[in-house]
């Protein structure tokens, strides 16, 4: 199953959206209801100082919800993963 | 249920209490090193409970009609249950004043230096930035700067975040970890929108 996280439609979650645009292989739609959706056909994976995140908020950036699992989460690294099927 | 018309009639905080067994040091802290003017202050026998000690209750204003105030128990000693611990699960019972401009915190962190009080952490939250101190009690005090409005955006998606929280909670050993709320809350909004993607 495709990995896909929810990315809540305000300003301070915004870089997630860009940059899950600027990558291959990666979706991103909406937002509807408040939320974008960003989705892969293999995995997800972002970098903290790419996205210019502070801890506070790198350590909250799944907040708006994830399918699948998280396979990485280390201080500058973020890896989504699709579950078993 | 319809929130707007069950809405209780609320106009922020008037005042946070909190023990003191520092007298001196308090008062000296928030009104001459913060700059919080002193503007009331209750000095009574003990009454109600029969075994409540003689005690003074004094406010500091904190702006906007707010103040934090503080209890001091004549003849008391601070009981072990109160202890001050460095510990974040103590500190987070804390008071967060509000700024309205970033420039503003800049005044408070320049303050703070000058005035020799520690400035333990400063960081950017989602949609506050902070720094926070600790007053001679030990307790956590932060000043913050909200950096926009919360919307109905924001506000649903609580709504959401709490309700997938509350239910891994009646499960127990389900609710080991945060991932379990983002994938619960990822499984409500992909049946929700997920098939308009």
């Amino acid at each position: 199953m495709m990995p896909a996280i929810f990315v809540l439609d305000v300003e301070e979650f915004s870089p997630i959206v860009r940059d899950a645009r600027a990558m291959g292989g990666v979706a991103v739609s909406g937002p509807h209801a408040g939320y974008f959706r960003i989705s892969s056909d293999k995995e997800l994976s972002f970098n903290r100082k790419s996205l210019g995140f502070k801890p506070a908020v790198w350590y909250g950036a799944l907040t708006g919800g994830m399918v699948g699992r998280i396979e990485e989460f280390s201080r500058d690294t973020l890896r989504i993963v699709g579950d078993a099927p | 249920m319809d929130k707007s018309s069950t809405r209780l009639p609320l106009h922020g905080v008037h005042h946070t209490a909190r023990p003191t067994w520092k007298l001196k040091e308090t008062v000296e802290f928030y009104r001459d090193k913060l700059g919080l003017p002193l503007v009331h202050a209750i000095s009574a026998r003990g009454w109600g409970p029969a075994d409540h000690a003689d005690f003074l209750h004094f406010f500091f204003d904190s702006g906007n009609g707010s103040t934090i105030a503080f209890f001091y128990y004549i003849g008391t000693e601070r009981p072990e249950y109160l202890a001050t611990r460095d510990d974040y699960r103590y500190r987070a019972t804390h008071t967060a004043w509000q700024v309205q401009k970033l420039e503003d915190l800049d005044v408070w962190r320049k303050h703070l230096i000058e005035a020799g009080i520690p400035l333990r952490y400063e960081t950017r939250h989602e949609i506050i930035e902070s720094l926070y101190f600790e007053d001679p009690n030990g307790y956590s005090v932060e000043i913050t700067c909200q950096l926009r409005p919360m919307t109905s955006v924001d506000a649903r998606d609580a709504e959401l975040t709490m309700a997938a929280a509350i239910e891994l909670e009646s499960k127990g050993a389900a609710f080991a970890n945060i991932d379990a709320v983002w994938r619960r809350k990822g499984a409500l909004l992909e049946a929700e929108i997920g098939g308009r993607a």
